[in-house]
């Protein structure tokens, strides 16, 4: 973990409803994997107190790219403290041919950092946008992407195919009930497949964190096998792994 | 400099600097070492500790306040056991005095705890902390109970509105330091749950509160003459916030909050109240002296020492 300070060299608007970002950064922050995150703080006083979360969509020789609101008022030249990298990059099998990303009542923004390493790597990628999600405009991301939308709370065209067709899902859902949205997702993937395997549906979580550094146990999350902390060991978890509510 | 921050005795605890950090602020030692110089803060207090291990809360845990913040953990920890078991060794290796925080539960787990303490020789003291609502009756109990088991220093956390009348009564029982005082608790609405959260508070608007306490409590006690030390907590942001602990009597300082938002802070602050700033060497790089100037000086020089002490090729 590094404290350092990065210009925000241009902003791009790609929608009604978001933002690019692309920032300037120490040479360490661009070896930032997909599920990795930053901490930015962009005035120095004590309002907002916490650091926001930062996910990063892309990254280039020096650059990253974060995706924010597009109310949020930002200006090239301004600059911003980051502290990083946070979480571990996310763990795909070996022999990955398709991957489901999954957004249900929130952006897929966490998830977007995959979609060129995916597609780079030869790998097909779907992305399923439930509940509120199925408003998120998609016109930006890369065409090869197959984009499916959401009919109802959890239902979506095709699903028992699509479902057994990924070797791997990765899933964000609305942080203000993450426990009952992944919980809800767990028994839908239970009906469509026989059985859901280890390693298969993984649960990207977005806690609200405080240091982002393993020091205040604010992001706590229940495992079968113990606990563990969201900001350093996570963000993605195995569901089947995870004591949902 | 050496400061003694527990009564005076065969087992009181002496730190470098005035500085450290609270409990639940810091983990266990284990993070912040890529950016906090151990060795410039006086003392590591662990994450809070309990007998048995602790799940966490459920339901929203943070609330970001206006200037601070909420957090309601639930102090989820693994016991004292496991976590003895996998900080041990770096305890041992780490080179400031480790101060493990006891949740004050009930006495017999508190003795058990003590117990299992004792024969530690990688903790140098222990800090009670006491529940905010407990009775005077209760936390005497509490404290009888740890000191039966324990011969290191047992520093206890007072809560913050009942440290006026808790202080007397634990001071009497023989406890080697105050620590006043602990995070207040309040109420507020989670803005993405829309649920109303408990917890603790943390942001510099406690520090005023806190500091009035302090400088009441020293008071108090210094005309009733109980001799015991007081360390001031809550709120403290910046070194001339910590200034004003030592002031108003305060024998040293916890950081709290701070660590999370700007990490550098607490080493800024343990230096300049340590007195490095003062004793600086006339050579020394900024980045050495001062931790927020960035480390590209330092970088630099050991680049060029490292390319001078390369031998040239051959050809």
């Amino acid at each position: 973990m590094k404290e350092t300070e990065a210009i925000i060299e241009r902003v791009r608007r790609i929608n009604d409803a978001y933002q690019h970002l692309e920032i300037s950064v120490d040479s360490t922050l661009t070896r930032i994997k997909p599920g990795q995150s930053l901490m930015a703080r962009l005035h120095q006083t004590w309002d907002p107190y916490l650091y926001a979360h930062w996910w990063p969509v892309g990254v280039s020789e020096n650059r990253i790219i974060v995706e924010r609101p597009a109310g949020e008022r930002f200006d090239p030249g301004q600059i911003v403290t980051l502290i990083g990298l946070v979480g571990q990059p996310l763990l795909f099998r070996r022999t990955l041919r398709n991957v489901m990303l999954l957004a249900y009542d929130t952006a897929p923004t966490p998830l977007l950092m995959t979609v060129p390493w995916l597609l780079g790597n030869n790998i097909s990628v779907t992305l399923v946008l439930l509940g509120t999600a199925v408003q998120y405009a998609t016109g930006h991301l890369p065409p090869q992407v197959e984009i499916v939308h959401g009919e109802g709370e959890m239902d979506w065209p095709n699903q028992v195919m699509t479902v057994g067709w990924a070797d791997q899902v990765f899933a964000v859902v609305g942080r203000d009930d993450e426990s009952g949205r992944f919980s809800r997702l767990m028994e839908r993937f239970r009906e469509l497949r026989n059985d859901v395997p280890s390693n298969y549906l993984f649960g990207v979580f977005q806690p609200v964190l405080p240091c982002a550094a393993g020091a205040c146990h604010a992001c706590v999350l229940p495992l079968r096998t113990g606990s563990a902390l969201v900001c350093t060991e996570g963000p993605a978890y195995d569901l089947t792994q995870v004591m949902l509510r | 400099m050496s400061i003694e921050i527990t009564r005076a005795g065969k087992m009181s605890l002496e730190i470098h600097t005035p500085v450290m950090p609270a409990a639940g602020t810091f983990g266990f030692g284990d993070v912040y070492r890529d950016v906090v110089n151990i060795e410039k803060i006086g003392a590591i207090v662990t994450a809070p500790v309990t007998y048995d291990q602790r799940s966490p809360a459920s339901g929203p845990r943070v609330v970001p306040l206006d200037a601070g913040i909420l957090v309601h953990t639930g102090l989820p920890n693994p016991g004292l056991n496991k976590v003895l078991k996998r900080y041990r060794n770096l305890w041992l290796m780490l080179p400031v005095p480790i101060i493990v925080h006891l949740v004050g539960t009930t006495p017999d787990q508190v003795r058990k705890s003590l117990a299992r303490l004792e024969g530690e020789d990688s903790v140098n003291a222990v800090e009670l902390g006491l529940n905010d609502d407990i009775s005077v009756r209760d936390a005497e109990d509490l404290v009888n109970a740890a000191l039966e088991k324990t011969e290191k220093p047992l520093l206890v956390r007072l809560p913050l509105y009942g440290a006026d009348h808790l202080a007397e009564a634990v001071a009497d029982c023989g406890a080697s330091a105050l620590v006043v005082a602990a995070p207040p608790r309040g109420t507020a609405r989670d803005p993405i749950s829309g649920r109303l959260v408990s917890g603790r508070i943390y942001g510099p608007l406690i520090k005023p509160i806190s500091l009035r306490m302090v400088g009441q409590l020293v008071r108090r006690l210094e005309s009733k003459r109980i001799d015991i030390p007081v360390i001031g907590a809550g709120g403290i942001h910046s070194a001339q916030d910590a200034r004003d602990y030592l002031e108003a009597g305060a024998r040293a300082v916890q950081v709290d909050s701070v660590t999370w938002v700007q990490p550098k802070m607490l080493e800024i602050i343990a230096r300049d109240l340590g007195g490095w700033t003062v004793t600086r060497e006339a050579g020394a790089l900024p980045d050495e002296w001062y931790p927020g100037m960035g480390d590209t000086e330092r970088e630099r020089l050991r680049a060029q020492q490292r390319q001078d002490a390369t031998p040239p090729s051959g050809d």
